[in-house]
């Protein structure tokens, strides 16, 4: 286990009295329910958050880059302005493999040509993650894919102990966070080793891939290899699996009218590229036209094209594809039978 | 050690277009009009030949298309349309005088260090269709400085006589003469054409050229990639002696929205020029 010295160690109901005292400055998302499900969403008191982790059906990847985001806005007359919107946030309890979809995230937007709207959520968020003492079910495989630690990605990290928790400082934001809103007490620095041995414990065997660090030279080496044809004629092309990914990041962008024609503006909607048309250019010409092609488009991204780029596996072992897909498609199924662990 | 999220710098005017005016409208077929624009809020628009825009109209939205004219020391830059989606249809629907946003000048292009690498050497231009728009930005700038090079062939292939663009600028680079060829051909001829019929590969037997002297820059319909390299190949030109420039979706222009990412190439930043040698491996950009 990667995780550094806590600082500081906090009760949990002292936790949650910071968490009150922060949703009259912010807003406040975490792990919480509606009806039956969890979910990250905004909550309005701290009672409702859920502490017991289950997966979500998305990832918290939608309060940096929402499904839906105006870039632009305009008037029929011509005069167009950025749209640029960013509220302060504290996104509470977002687990490694959400935090390392963070760091992927962050570098995609941040890198090359700054991304306005992204980075001014990010400017105006702090995020607080909590580390995972298990492994939350059975379509879960972070620890394949060196996810199961977070490697960044967060200002503060929370460990499980007995009676609270004790609290990694990463940032300045941090920091600032805890002097602001949190009541604390020094830590001994040893009190994350139980934590440890618990999580060592419960994640067991559990190795990552034996190749991982060689994934896309593997991947270079089997873009024929029969598996792609075995998953890709399953797939329905439907895109549920990049919907729900903490760490696709492509978009699709489109210019929508008000009913009056008087003010447009041009919005930003999550794409995918399993979808038919995502290569497709106005001639007819559809450069991944089949669902195998695409597929191998995708898991190359998280495996090959994108790992060279972001110096980490690009799929973060979530599960969150696997559960969410009809024809039983799995990267990490993908990757071991072109070698990842033999 | 950590990663942290480091705020890096921030561009406020990535995904905000600026204005152009259309000066001038002209119908080159059915399907494609030539539109000079100016530039409305800087003197120059900057590019180097094979760059794109993107391009937009208010409440239609935005799509990537060729920079069609030389680089320039004015406001002024041209383009060529072909209405085949919702906002290359619109556009045809403008007029002399009205307003688009544009944003770029976007991808590598041919860069001065490629192009230094074309000093006195022969040129040769294998254009289809279409493909005439991005590289007339080249041939634009290279036809006035011909003493430059060795030679320069361009060969043009068009569906019939009537898919012919810029057919007045056509018929000047015929008569130039000297170090200065155009060959054409079509598809398939009509009444009015007596020159050659065939597809654009007929025409590379009929230069004479040293493939290790010669440059080749080669744009088209998708289809005509592989047997135009596939000829050049056979008449042993290095490789890296052969240029691409290739059209693929694009939604950000920066590197982002990944349309036009091919394995692991983002067309819209690493391109849209390519040399063969470093991509010849990339099964879905070729």
């Amino acid at each position: 286990m990667s995780a550094q010295t806590p600082e500081f160690v906090i009760t949990k109901k002292d936790l949650l009295q910071g968490l009150d005292k922060a949703l009259a400055d912010y807003q406040v998302a975490a792990l919480t329910k509606k009806d039956d499900r969890v979910l990250y969403d905004i909550i309005k008191s701290p009672t409702e958050v859920v502490f017991d982790y289950q997966p979500t059906v998305l990832s918290p990847k939608k309060f940096f880059f929402p499904q839906d985001e105006t870039i632009l806005e305009y008037t029929a007359d011509g005069k167009i302005s950025a749209k640029i919107e960013a509220k302060p946030t504290v996104l509470f309890g977002i687990r490694p493999c959400d935090l390392n979809g963070f760091k992927i995230l962050h570098e995609a937007f941040a890198d090359d040509h700054g991304d306005p709207n992204y980075l001014a959520k990010v400017e105006q968020t702090v995020v607080i993650g909590i580390d995972c003492e298990k492994i939350c079910d059975k379509d879960a495989f972070c620890f394949k894919v060196g996810s199961q630690d977070a490697t960044g990605g967060f200002d503060l990290m929370l460990y499980e102990i007995a009676d609270g928790y004790a609290i990694e400082i990463a940032t300045d934001k941090g920091s600032q966070f805890i002097s602001k809103y949190l009541t604390t007490s020094k830590a001994n620095g040893d009190e994350i080793t139980s934590c440890q041995a618990k999580k060592a414990a419960n994640f067991g065997q559990e190795k990552p891939f034996k190749n991982l660090a060689k994934l896309p030279e593997l991947f270079e080496q089997n873009k024929h290899h029969a598996v792609w044809d075995q998953e890709g004629s399953r797939c329905l092309s439907c895109g549920s699996c990049i919907m729900v990914c903490p760490t696709c990041y492509c978009f699709d962008v489109g210019d929508e009218w008000q009913l009056n024609l008087k003010k447009g503006e041009r919005v930003r909607k999550w794409d995918a590229c399993m979808v038919t048309p995502f290569a497709a250019v106005g001639s007819g010409e559809n450069f991944r036209h089949t669902a195998t092609y695409r597929l191998h488009h995708r898991i190359n991204r998280k495996f090959n094209f994108l790992m060279k780029k972001h110096n980490q596996a690009v799929c973060v072992g979530c599960g969150r594809c696997v559960r969410a897909c009809l024809a039983d498609i799995s990267p990490k199924r993908i990757a071991e039978a072109i070698g990842a662990d033999s | 050690m950590r990663t942290k999220l480091n705020l890096r710098e921030s561009d406020p005017k990535l995904y905000l277009p600026e204005r152009a005016k259309i000066l001038k409208i002209k119908d080159f077929t059915e399907n494609e009009k030539f539109f000079e624009l100016a530039l409305l809020d800087r003197p120059k628009l900057g590019h180097v030949p094979g760059q794109f825009l993107q391009v937009s109209v208010l409440g239609i939205g935005e799509a990537p298309i060729s920079i069609s004219s030389a680089p320039a020391e004015h406001n002024r830059f041209d383009m060529c349309v072909r209405a085949i989606g919702d906002v290359t249809k619109k556009l045809h629907t403008l007029n002399v005088g009205d307003i688009v946003y544009i944003r770029g000048p976007f991808g590598n292009g041919f860069a001065e260090k490629t192009l230094s690498t074309m000093l006195g050497k022969h040129l040769l231009f294998i254009v289809g269709g279409l493909g005439y728009a991005p590289l007339r930005s080249l041939i634009n700038k290279v036809v006035p400085e011909r003493d430059k090079y060795k030679k320069i062939s361009v060969l043009y292939g068009c569906r019939t006589s009537k898919d012919r663009m810029y057919a007045h600028e056509l018929d000047e680079l015929s008569k130039i003469g000297g170090n200065v060829e155009l060959l054409e051909t079509v598809d398939k001829a009509d009444e009015n054409w007596t020159g050659s019929c065939g597809v654009i590969t007929t025409l590379i037997p009929k230069i004479d050229f040293n493939p290790n002297e010669t440059i080749a820059m080669v744009v088209g319909p998708p289809i005509m990639y592989k047997f135009v390299l596939k000829a050049l190949l056979e008449k042993n030109m290095p490789k890296e002696n052969i240029y691409i420039d290739l059209e693929r979706r694009m939604k950000c222009g920066v590197g982002k929205c990944g349309h036009c990412q091919m394995e692991g190439i983002y067309v819209c930043q690493e391109g849209p020029v390519f040399n063969y040698a470093e991509v010849e491996k990339n099964e879905e950009l070729l």
